[in-house]
This record gives structure tokens, sequence and C-alpha cells, in this order.
């Protein structure tokens, strides 16, 4: 809707009234349901085909490192994985509980589209939520603890990406606390500090994305042997817990919770377990997106990151202004940045803020992978017009 | 009692492909979900 109400007159069409365009979210909402739906239909047939698999439903908790409780049923298991996930974090902010609030969970099922809407939190889920819901028609305000959004991402491209949200209407607040939360006869509100400065702010709902926690609750950790280290669960570089016989895997056990990394460790815990092969994970290549338009993805070392752990840095970067194919689409906002050891010339990082950077990113991906000197990335034959022209002319800026 | 060379515990998007590698190994394995398979 968004690409229609701004760009349709520009590319030709006509018959377009902006102002008469309505969003309805029951409708996309379904749509949503209906695909996640065939997936797990085609999830669960390829369960069923596999005989060796069991499938049970139910709620585990470990009695001992073998014994499983599961709703009355009990099992034993010589090995066990822990593939358990995170749950969102609830922050400790008076009155959040009696202002009541959603999370990402809620946020894909709300039943109406809300006209206003408070986000804390300034990370990967709080700003793909912010535009979305901004996108959408709610009045978005987005309250991120950080000096700016997405802290740990190469400050120009989250500077920039912060520029773009806001040119959209949502209004950003950075090092911003909140201090107190709370509801009165039309609505919610957030008390939030800046400094010295407090303020308070009204909204008809607030979706909280703080961080997350590994699911442990009532798992029975402790009859099991697995320690948590923080919030999260305790493993060495095999995926093996505290318990011996106890594997775990993905978002449980912290650090870069993104489906793919879960996906990367399930073989690897699946290979120790069952066959004791003694596989350690490799996270130094593990790419990550904000499913924002335009996208920012990156991989690997920031030019500061890069920098602080001694690499005499080079880095090279190229804009989607010059693109020929991105002014096509109507998309040339954003940049690509890569980040280089002068020595060895290999690639430490790459950071793409752009149309499709999400899928541009993996240029950078297998050339990291194979340790690959910028120079291949500066000397490969790119098509022309394509977007993937502005990571070849990245990769060539590099000195 | 039901007895199991492996339990997967969670059928998301790690919990999966854990369990029927572990299956194509020859394991016999219980997989555990109390919401939804595919994960959130």
């Amino acid at each position: 809707m968004h690409l229609v109400r701004h760009h349709a007159y520009e590319f030709g069409v006509r018959g377009v009234d902006p102002n008469a365009l309505s969003f309805d979210l029951t409708t996309a909402i379904a749509r949503k349901d209906k695909i996640v739906g065939g997936i797990i239909s085609g999830i669960h047939s390829g369960l069923k085909k596999n005989s060796g698999i069991t499938f049970l439903t139910g709620r585990a908790e470990f009695t001992s490192p073998v014994d499983i409780r599961l709703d009355g049923q009990a099992i034993t298991a010589d090995k066990s994985i822990l593939a358990v996930g995170a749950t969102p974090t609830v922050p400790t902010i008076p009155g959040l509980d009696e202002a009541g609030f959603i999370t990402n969970n809620e946020a894909l099922k709300l039943g109406a589209l809300p006209a206003s809407m408070i986000i804390i939190g300034g990370g990967y889920i709080g700003i793909e939520f912010a535009q979305m819901y901004a996108r959408f028609g709610t009045g978005v305000t987005l309250l991120g603890r950080a000096p700016r959004l997405m802290p740990k991402e190469e400050p120009e491209l989250s500077g920039q990406l912060e520029e773009i949200l806001q040119s959209e209407g949502i209004k950003v607040h950075t090092s911003t606390e909140v201090i107190r939360a709370g509801r009165d006869d039309t609505s919610r509100y957030v008390i939030s500090r800046n400094g010295e400065v407090e303020q308070r702010m009204n909204a008809e709902i607030i979706l909280l994305a703080t961080g997350r926690t590994a699911r442990v609750d009532g798992l029975g950790l402790e009859q099991a042997g697995v320690d948590l280290n923080g919030a999260f669960l305790k493993t060495d570089d095999q995926l093996n817990t505290t318990a011996p016989n106890i594997w775990s895997l993905g978002d449980a056990n912290g650090g870069q919770m993104f489906t793919h990394r879960a996906t990367y460790d399930g073989p690897i815990a699946a290979l120790n377990a069952v066959k004791s092969l003694g596989r350690a994970v490799d996270y130094r290549v593990v790419p990550r997106a904000i499913f924002t338009e335009p996208a920012l993805a990156s991989v690997g070392l920031t030019e500061e990151e890069a920098r602080q752990a001694g690499h005499a840095v080079k880095v090279g970067s190229y804009s989607f202004a010059h693109s020929g194919r991105g002014k096509a689409l109507g998309q040339n906002e954003g940049l690509v940045k890569l980040v280089v050891d002068g020595d060895s010339r290999e690639i430490l990082g790459g950071h793409i803020l752009g149309p499709h950077a999400d899928m541009l990113i993996h240029e950078v991906v297998i050339a990291m992978q194979g340790r690959s000197t910028i120079e291949t990335l500066a000397k490969a034959i790119h098509i022309h017009p394509t977007l993937n022209e502005i990571v070849k002319s990245a990769a060539k800026a590099v000195q | 009692m039901d007895h199991y060379d492996l339990a997967v515990i969670g059928a998301g998007q790690g919990g999966l492909p854990a369990a029927h590698l572990a299956a194509r190994l020859g394991a016999k394995v219980a997989l555990i979900e109390m919401q939804q398979v595919g994960g959130t």
C-alpha cells in the first residue's frame, strides 16, 4: 500500500486516489495465517513420513537428566536436545502490568488497527513493527534506551534508517528510558525520561520489544542439571549444556537470536548427541537483517569493531543513489559499506542498507565464508543492471 | 514407560532439523512441542 500510495502516479498508474486507499488488518492477518498454516501442515506431513520420530504434544518437564514428564505421561531419554527458543523479556516498569501491553506474539494477531502505538525497544523487533504499523496507518512512537537505534550496527547505516523512519512519520526517541506506565479512561500512557526531561506519552497500545529470555519456565532445569548463564542456557562450543547428556541450540542459548542460527545449530547438536562427534559451532559468519524498507543487513565486524580488534582497517562504500536499477525501482536510498583487513585484504564485515539488502548481503557472506580477499568481490563480473553491482562498486572503492 | 534414544524439546526451526537428522542417524527420537511446530 505504501508503494501504491507514494509511487503509483510516478510509475504512470492512473486511477489511484491515494486518499481513498485503506488497509484491512484482518485480511492481512488472515493471509499471513494461511501462509503459516501451509508451512505448518508441510512440517507435520514431513514428521509423519519419518518413522524414526514420535511427535508428542505437551509441556516437558525434566524430573532427572533422563526422565521427562509430559502432561501426565512420562518418558525416558538417554539424551536430550533443548530447542526451546526464547520469549519476550518483560522489564520491571512500575504500572506496566496495570497498563497492559502486547509483545511481538500478539502484535501479529490484533483484531483491529490501533490508532496509536508506543513501542518500547529500539532493536530489530521494535523497528520492524514500528515501520509496519506506521505504514498500516497507526501513529507510532518508538522509544530506545541507547543513544541511537540499533546501537550494534554500523552507525552510518542505522543513522540513515532512523532518518527514513522519522521521514515516514514515526516519532523516534533515543536515550530514552521508560520509568512508569499506566492507564487512564481513554488510553494507555508511559512516562519516559531522557536525561532530566520527563515526558508523558499516550497511545492505544503499548508494544514491548525489550529483548528476549530463554523459554525455560517449568522445564525442570535443576533436576536436569542444566545451568543458566544469565537469561540463557549455558553451553560450550559443542552446544553441550552443563548436563553431559543434554545439548541446547538456538535462541535459548542467547547470542545471535535468529532462525537461521537455530537451523545451523540443529544438525550440529544432533551429530554431537547421537554420534558423539564433538563438532564445534562456528559463528564467525552469521548474517543478520532488519526487514524494514529499505532493509538493513550485515555480517561480520563493523569498522569500529574491526579497529578495536587490532586490524589495520580499510573500508569501501558506495551509495544506491548511483544504481540505475535502484532508480528504476524507485528505491535508491542507502549504501553498501565493506570492512577489510588492510594487510591480508580479507573481508571482515559487510553492511548494507538498501533495497533487498537481506538478499544482497549473501555476496559478502559467501566471500567471508571462503575467506576471500576484497579483490575477489571487486573483480567478479556482476550482471548489469542489478542492485548487486553496488556491492562490487563498494569492493572496488576499498583502497 | 516409553524409552527414547533422544528427546528433542521444541519443534521450531532448530529442533526440527535436529530431530530429522538424529532419526536419519538411526536414533529413536521423541520430538516434543507444547504449542505449534515451526517456532515463533
